[in-house]
């Protein structure tokens, strides 16, 4: 997975929060307000200045959704649409009758606390100014009713019955839309949690199953032997003494090899020890000098190719060291291989011709060599023994 | 201290808790064709040894884990008492490898790389000289800590190329110097050693030897007159 899943789960949560306040303000204009719009068509004073206030609120809630959608967030200059949002609550007002200011007619002062929900989603202080947006709102229409002279018992009643009615509503529609985009934080917060969890469980019943496998390799190491000498087998015997120097190097590899995940390089470098084992070969692979910083593939196949060609050459012991700093890789082979087989070890590299070039190239006493991989092969040899030097920079 | 080479055989005590390695270190000392190690005390405890002819042996092989429980706090006292302690051990992590260097231990040596190295490190410790087997280059080269002696690109590459072969005549081949050279740079990151960690008689004794044999200059050494004027030198 590309991205953190409780980005991923947060964003979806987010998402159909803002929908659904995009498509509650949406019903509500087509719904109520377009009904109540035609059903006071007769009564207003102007009834296409109320259908053009109509389109307005359709305007600022189009572009208000199309932003939040789109972006995730409000348009910019969002107060100039909470301006143009009042402009239409007073154009609704001027083109009702002046006594009835908060009539069925007037349908724009209770809905368009919406557009605010809209307008002020997700911002810092959304519900800050939410409660500012719908307060001027509510000011206008008092200030309007006032003016009016639309101050009867009944039309008061009616001014704070819609009033708590709308506020309630539309301020819980925002607390309800952001209190769904925390929940989806924790929600994300418990899932990435249980994955994780899920996840350690593998990789320790990986690591479990990798412990079993090499305390069998121990114990399969040392058992055989031990139960011969036990049984009185001879300690000249010179058989007996090899396999007893190949169980201790064995063990020693293997007890050294506390690391869970030693990385792709030393994988493969004991893949390879482990097979010139099973061929008789007395095998001392030393602990990393340093730690292997992660390397791409290539670059592994290209520094262990020419390691492992002299560990498959190698006749009765090889020593094998892994040097790491920041800047380079270092593997290193001492081998005693038979001069006449430096070519056969070139016939079956499985690497590819720049890789297996370096023994061809080199004289018969050693030499550098660099391979495609950026790798450079140095081969020394002293007597019986060869020496091979396989280096990569890192970066 | 002696300054010159000891007349008669190097004598050895062993710290040791497995007859089985005490007669294995025996017989490659009786396979040293110049038989010049004698094996005069072996124990399993520190005290076993040093209640006899131990007390006064050249060297000090200690086992850093005696009956499953490891000792390496005991080699800094044992030390400053004087002795040249080489310590022996499958424990071969550069953390403990250093940790013994830094208590005053002349040398270390892996259990799997002695029949190469035993006798000539003791050979070596007895007359106060460096020899670094493999895993103490392994270790020195691993060596990140902030007070690392600064070893010159040379020494640190000739650690490197002796950890990777074994072979000083290979290095030597590799780098284009003689054996000698190679034997000299390895020598001198070792000594750099001596100026770190614990100030004990066996790092003075180093220090002193390394200047008499040219490998220092007294110039370099810095601290190493205090160390000197400090505890009894090694008996």
């Amino acid at each position: 997975m590309s991205e953190d899943p409780r980005i991923l789960v947060a964003r979806r949560y987010a998402r159909g929060a803002t929908v659904a306040a995009v498509a509650v303000a949406a019903a509500w204009h087509l719904g109520h307000n377009l009904a109540a719009t035609l059903a006071a068509w007769p009564g207003y004073r102007h009834p296409w200045t109320a259908l053009a206030a109509w389109f307005g609120y359709l305007l600022i809630g189009a572009a208000g959704a199309a932003a939040l959608l789109r972006a995730g967030r409000p348009p910019r200059a969002v107060w100039a649409y909470a301006g143009a949002a009042l402009a239409v609550v007073a154009a609704v007002l001027a083109a009702c009758p002046p006594d009835q200011t908060v009539g069925a007619a007037n349908w724009a002062w209770g809905s368009i606390g919406w557009l605010g929900v809209i307008l002020f989603w997700r911002r810092r202080h959304h519900l800050r100014e939410l409660f500012l947006f719908l307060g001027a709102d509510a000011v206008l229409v008092l200030a309007w009713m006032l003016a009016a002279g639309d101050t009867g018992r009944v039309a008061l009643a009616r001014y704070l019955m819609l009033l708590v009615g709308s506020l309630t509503l539309q301020i819980g529609g925002a607390v309800g839309g952001h209190a769904l985009g925390t929940a989806a934080a924790w929600a994300a917060d418990a899932s990435a949690r249980r994955a994780a969890t899920e996840a350690e469980r593998r990789g320790a019943e990986l690591v479990h199953a990798d412990r079993l496998r090499r305390y069998e390799a121990v114990r399969h190491a040392a058992a055989g032997l031990l139960t011969e000498i036990a049984a009185g087998a001879d300690p000249a015997d010179e058989r007996l003494r090899r396999d007893c120097a190949m169980g201790a190097a064995r063990l020693r590899r293997l007890l050294a090899e506390t690391d869970d995940d030693p990385g792709p390089l030393l994988r493969t470098l004991r893949a390879h020890v482990v097979d010139a084992e099973r061929r008789g070969v007395l095998v001392t692979m030393e602990p990393p000098v340093g730690t292997v910083p992660d390397l791409p593939p290539d670059a592994v196949e290209a520094l262990a190719a020419a390691p492992a060609r002299a560990l498959r050459a190698a006749r009765t012991e090889a020593r094998v060291t892994v040097y790491a700093t920041p800047r380079e890789v270092i593997v290193s082979v001492v081998a005693d291989i038979d001069a006449d087989s430096d070519t056969d070890t070139d016939a079956d590299t499985g690497v590819g011709a720049a890789a297996g070039d370096e023994i061809d190239g080199a004289d018969a006493d050693g030499g550098t060599s660099r391979t495609a991989g950026g790798v450079e092969v140095t081969r020394q040899r002293e007597g019986r023994s060869l020496w091979i030097q396989s280096s990569r920079p890192v970066g | 201290m002696d300054p010159e080479q000891p007349p008669g055989r190097v004598t050895l005590a062993v710290v040791e808790d497995h007859p089985v390695t005490v007669d294995g270190i025996r017989l490659w000392l009786s396979r040293d064709p110049g038989r010049r190690v004698e094996l005069v005390a072996a124990g399993p405890t520190v005290e076993s040894v040093l209640a006899g002819p131990g007390a006064g042996a050249d060297v000090l092989l200690l086992d850093l884990e005696l009956n499953g429980v490891m000792v390496v706090d005991r080699v800094a006292g044992l030390c400053a008492d004087g002795h040249r302690v080489v310590a022996f051990s499958g424990h071969r992590d550069p953390e403990t490898v250093l940790a013994v260097l830094d208590a005053g231990a002349a040398a270390f040596i892996a259990k799997h790389e002695s029949p190469d190295h035993c006798v000539e490190t003791i050979v070596a410790v007895a007359t106060d000289r460096p020899y670094v087997t493999p895993t103490m280059a392994h270790a020195l080269i691993a060596d990140a800590r902030p007070q690392r002696p600064r070893l010159s690109e040379r020494e640190h590459l000739a650690l490197l190329l002796w950890f990777q072969s074994m072979s000083k005549a290979s290095v030597a081949r590799r780098m284009g110097i003689s054996e000698a050279t190679v034997r000299q740079y390895i020598d001198r990151a070792r000594v750099k050693y001596a100026r770190i960690g614990r100030p004990a008689p066996s790092k003075a004794a180093l220090l002193a030897r390394a200047i008499e044999d040219g490998l220092i200059r007294p110039d370099e050494v810095g601290t190493y007159r205090s160390f000197a004027a400090g505890g009894p030198g090694p008996s």
